[in-house]
């Protein structure tokens, strides 16, 4: 049984090798996109803080990050693997788009109810796996991973058949009405309240968890199951309440990219945030508070790796390459206790 | 030949064409978890071997020989979750995320290095009918072998052995972790048939997001194969008259969503079915540590 | 600490060596450092052939089957595939060359525990050990087959086997023994020709000191808690049967039995954790049949499990937090501190820190957290299974003492225990299990160890 390790040697050693995956790989792939590392990093880092606006999108990118990865620890606390992050967060995001345009309302009451909508909505895409584990016993993992994919496909129908609204392109909503959007933070950005949003979520996630009874008993059910359940802890309600917060908090994401960024849902929204937000939810060790900086250091990434294969011509698939070695090279984190399922 | 037949003749083709990758797929599958090592990377797997068939066949010719070397990227591959899954003891399941997100960005990026072009590849040579037929042969021959090798042969003993509990295989002197890696390796070969069928007999390209989650299919696969090489083969037999069903039931009217959904709603449903009545191998997924 | 500091051991051809010491004491590390799965740091361990380990918790392969088992490793082959008509019949020969009949064709998790162990020494036998390592054989055999055992045990000596027997069991080691070694916090202390000492002196030697004593039992007038009809229970492969027994306020009831034969189902069924049928009531009212283990915590019934590590404690954790666990929602969560620190104090911790990870202290402190637990805020009932199980004679004898003391505050205490020692020293009543059913029942002055031990082996 092993000892998962606190703050000190391990998680300076894992920083280590995030930072040499990142510049090591990346100077590779640059080389083999016949690019000069200096010259592909040099536009990464330019794209994501050379302006006010650029460091405003910085930012966007780790709110959309910040949600479902702050989903997808809560998950990997209670025990369970939230690989559907993906798919909550587009329903999140295809539920508010519709119903925003769909009920028009004075923004005090528009904004709240198309986050809530997204956030319900994505609450119940994330407890049918949870229903299926809390019930069934079934494994969590094929769960979400077969949802995900069922969710843009039900999403697509749904925004181009049923649920077509007049006025919308193809595969997405009309745009919002005004009182629907989110408000600005930043002139000329997509910079929003959603951001502040997000910080205080995490802030509130981790009281939740350190500092109250039932984040006690979510902690219990990840970590030490049988102990948890012989204490009275009832394994399948939590499994089914972390997986449905878990959804909440991705749909939630989607919600804020449609309300907050692009004004309106399309099937595109997402360019796989769900996935990415598995490796900040590792690097930052399942605690919210570092999980705000892994969101923004990640944020860094995707901000500068659109203007690095814009200005460089570095695709941008190299940050997805890294992010993916990230989540390998983090994966001896021993996240979950081990225990057998289907 | 009446219509009737002739459209169930269709259907069973059709169901054969499906359901070959997720047969490769599932048998690495199954190799892997008897082993104990839970292989999430499938989906990653396939990539490669699809990824890497094309651009070798492109570049030399002969779909054979990309066909090989799209077998060797597949163990590379695996290769890496082994490792990782028996020398540094990690998370399998995160490690195979991993995977699957750095192969399918490692082939979009490879698509641009080599074709200059975003998206796909060029149309390269590809398998015909002959070779079409013999990889769909080959699936089902590899399934009794691996029955037959996992029942009947030392190695198959020690392999059941180390997934049930590699503590008790290493006490009759087994190296768990070796036999673990070469089966996962093994798995991984046997899974990248899965991308180089998909790539050079169905589609004769790589294009990004040409899987489209067959490797999750086939995990699904292995657990209502309880984990058996003819039984997964049955199940996804099953998963691929679903996908093959898709033509028909669109042309009758029913919304293209739904059907390419059917795949993935007859795993989630099959997968409440099932659970809690099958057992997986003991020690699947658990990190064997040496103390 | 080491585990094992500057060992000597010498063992010679036939010769039966016992080799003692309490829990910790380094006795099972030695035995894997001679078996070769273990290197030592420093020394050398030198063998005159094959070396074979019969280990306290088997190693087997609970899916596969007996000659599977047996054979692992050394199948015989005809071409590249088993031959598994001729791996059957070694199997059978070998067992009949030593007296231990297995059905090859058998999936060992369908064996009893006792025939399981047959397989184990099977294994190591097949591969004709010139020295065998025995750790705590006997631990899980009735009463009446220990000797029929060591029978077995003295015909391998007497064809030149070496034999140790690392053991706890003093008893066996007077009886059976020719030498025995004492080890002591990793060292040896001592070393005798059996005939030469005595069981109190190996004890003495084994504590370095005098053993503490237990807690008195004070007189109390029963009042009914417990009573169970027809009680019947299933937890994975133990099953109880129909079992119809009382336990009262102020009495201790032991359950002797062999591993194997109930316990854990009896167990898990009390805590909640498997459904029962038959009827169940505590303190005059039912218990549900389908309860949760929360609403039987709630019912003031506490169960002390098997398995500490990975039933009780959350080894991550520090020690504040287990010590709530269990009551986690009935103090409130500013007080956790508190109810931490009066635990530690009353139990004699140590680390006496509160911030101590759980999983780095010893097994006796683990375990004082868990029984702390579960006599905290006066539980009417508690059933400890198994409580002493691998910790030091000083944490055990706490442990045992604190379960008198609640008893005499009025508690009913169920102590399922597979050492009947434990159970002769701590129990008013005892009943004994076997194939899931109660096959007899004894008041303190009317034990008989003899008539216990039979029960406990399935005679009548």
């Amino acid at each position: 049984m092993t000892i998962r390790t606190l703050l000190g040697g391990r998680i300076v050693r894992d920083l280590i090798v995030v930072v040499v995956l990142v510049f090591g790989v990346g100077s590779l792939a640059m080389l083999l996109a016949h690019v000069s590392p200096l010259d592909g990093f040099g536009a990464l880092f330019d794209g994501a803080f050379g302006t006010r606006e650029e460091v405003a999108e910085t930012l966007v990118q780790a709110t959309n990050l910040l949600f479902p990865a702050l989903g997808i620890a809560i998950a990997f606390r209670a025990g369970l693997f939230n690989i559907g992050a993906e798919g909550q967060l587009v329903l999140g995001g295809f539920a508010a788009g519709w119903l925003g345009a769909q009920i028009p309302l004075p923004a005090v009451l528009a904004v709240p109810m198309v986050l809530i909508a997204g956030t319900l909505a994505g609450g119940a895409w994330g407890a049918i796996p949870g229903f299926l584990r809390a019930r069934f016993g079934a494994n969590e993992v094929i769960a979400t991973l077969m949802l995900n994919v069922i969710a843009v496909l039900l999403a697509t129908y749904l925004v181009n058949g049923p649920l077509a609204l007049p006025g919308s392109g193809a595969s997405e909503t009309p745009t919002l009405p005004h009182a629907a959007q989110l408000g600005d933070l930043v002139a000329n950005s997509r910079l929003t309240w959603a951001f502040p949003i997000a910080l205080v979520l995490a802030f509130a996630l981790r009281w939740l968890l350190q500092r109250t009874v039932f984040g006690y008993e979510l902690r219990a059910a990840g970590d030490a199951p049988e102990a948890a359940k012989r204490a009275g802890i009832d394994l399948g309600r939590t499994a089914l309440i972390a997986m449905s917060l878990s959804g909440a908090l991705a749909g939630l994401g989607g919600a804020t990219i449609v309300a907050g960024e692009l004004h309106r849902f399309n099937t595109g929204l997402s360019p796989g945030y769900g996935f990415i937000a598995i490796a900040v939810a590792l690097v930052g060790n399942l605690d919210p508070l570092w999980i705000i900086v892994a969101a923004f250091a990640f944020g860094v990434l995707q901000s500068g790796g659109i203007a690095m294969q814009a200005e460089a011509g570095v695709p941008r698939d190299v940050v997805s390459l890294v992010t993916g070695l990230v989540i390998i090279a983090l994966a001896g984190r021993r996240v979950v206790a081990t225990r057998r399922t289907t | 030949m009446n219509a009737l037949a002739a459209g169930v003749l269709a259907i069973l083709t059709l169901t054969l064409i499906k359901a070959t990758p997720l047969i490769y797929a599932a048998l690495g599958g199954v190799l892997s978890e008897r082993s104990g090592v839970v292989n999430i990377g499938l989906e990653g797997i396939l990539i490669a071997g699809a990824f890497t068939s094309v651009v070798v066949s492109g570049a030399t010719g002969s779909p054979v020989v990309g066909a090989l070397c799209g077998i060797v990227a597949g163990a590379l591959l695996a290769a890496i979750l082994a490792y990782g899954a028996t020398r540094l003891g990690v998370d399998q399941i995160v490690a195979g995320t991993g995977l699957n997100i750095a192969a399918l960005a490692a082939a979009a990026f490879g698509i641009v290095l080599v074709y200059h072009q975003p998206g796909a590849t060029h149309e390269v040579p590809a398998f015909g009918l002959a070779g079409q037929t013999t990889l769909i042969l080959l699936a089902f021959a590899v399934a009794v072998l691996l029955h037959v090798v996992l029942n009947r042969t030392p190695w198959g003993l020690h392999v059941r052995a180390c997934g049930e509990d590699p503590g008790a295989a290493e006490a009759a002197g087994i190296d768990a972790l070796r036999t673990r890696f070469t089966a996962v390796v093994i798995g991984g070969a046997i899974a990248s048939l899965g991308g180089v069928y998909l790539a050079l007999a169905e589609l004769d390209l790589y294009s990004d997001g040409m899987t489209a989650g067959r490797g999750f299919i086939a995990l699904a696969a292995v657990i209502f194969g309880r984990w058996t090489p003819l039984g997964a083969t049955g199940a996804a037999l099953f998963f691929g008259f679903f996908s093959a069903l898709q033509f028909s039931l669109q042309r009758a009217g029913v919304p293209s969503e739904l059907m390419q959904a059917l795949p993935y709603l007859a795993a989630v449903i099959a997968l409440a079915g099932f659970a809690g009545r099958v057992r997986a191998p003991a020690s699947d997924g658990v990190p064997y540590v040496r103390s | 600490m080491q585990a094992v500091d500057g060992v000597d051991l010498d063992l010679f051809a036939g010769e039966i060596h016992a080799l003692v010491g309490e829990n910790g004491a380094g006795k099972s590390t030695l035995a894997a450092i001679a078996y070769g799965a273990v290197r030592p740091d420093e020394g050398t361990v030198t063998a005159a052939g094959v070396v074979g380990l019969v280990h306290q918790h088997f190693k087997l392969i609970e899916r596969l089957r007996v000659w599977e088992n047996v054979l692992l490793n050394r199948e015989p082959r005809r071409g590249l595939t088993i031959d598994a008509a001729a791996a059957r019949e070694r199997v059978r020969a070998l067992g009949e060359a030593y007296g231990l009949r297995v059905d090859p064709d058998a999936l060992v998790e369908t064996l009893p525990v006792g025939i399981k162990q047959r397989v184990e020494l099977l294994r190591e036998l097949d591969r004709e050990p010139a020295v065998l390592l025995l750790d705590e054989p006997t631990a899980s055999l009735a009463p009446g087959e220990i000797a029929s055992f060591f029978a077995t045990i003295a015909g391998l000596a007497a064809r030149g086997t070496a034999i140790l027997v690392v053991t706890h069991k003093l008893a066996e080691v007077i009886a059976y023994s020719e030498r025995v070694t004492v080890m002591r916090a990793g060292a040896v202390v001592a070393r005798h020709r059996t005939s030469d000492t005595s069981a109190a002196q190996i004890a003495r030697e084994m504590v370095g000191g005098e053993v503490p004593a237990l807690a008195a039992r004070a007189e109390r007038p029963l009042e009914p808690l417990l009573e169970a009809r027809e009680f019947s229970a299933v937890s994975g492969t133990s099953a109880l049967i129909d079992a119809t027994f009382t336990v009262g306020a102020g009495e201790i009831v032991g359950i002797a039995g062999i591993e194997g034969n109930g316990q854990s189902a009896l167990a898990d069924a009390l805590a909640g954790v498997v459904a029962f049928s038959g009827t169940l009531s505590l303190a005059g009212t039912a218990l549900g049949a389908s309860d949760t283990p929360a609403e039987r915590l709630q019912r003031g019934l506490r169960v002390i499990p098997q398995d500490r590590r990975r039933e009780a404690l959350v080894l991550d954790w520090n020690v504040r937090d287990n010590a709530v666990l269990g009551r986690q929602r009935v103090i409130p969560f500013a007080r956790y501190g508190e109810a931490a620190r009066e635990l530690i104090a009353r139990f004699d911790v140590r680390p006496p820190n509160p911030d101590a990870i759980v999983g780095l202290l010893s097994g006796g402190n683990q375990q004082k957290i868990v029984v702390g637990r579960a006599l905290a805020g006066a539980p009417a009932l508690i059933v400890a299974y198994q409580p002493t199980r691998g910790i030091d004679i000083g944490a055990a004898v706490l442990v045992q003492s604190r379960l008198i003391e609640a008893r005499n505050a009025g508690a009913g205490v169920l102590l399922i225990s597979f050492e009947l020692d434990e159970i002769f020293a701590c129990a008013d009543r005892v009943l004994v299990l076997a194939q899931g059913r109660i096959a007899g029942a004894f008041a303190r002055d009317t034990i008989d160890r003899g008539r216990i031990g039979a029960l406990m082996a399935g005679h009548a």
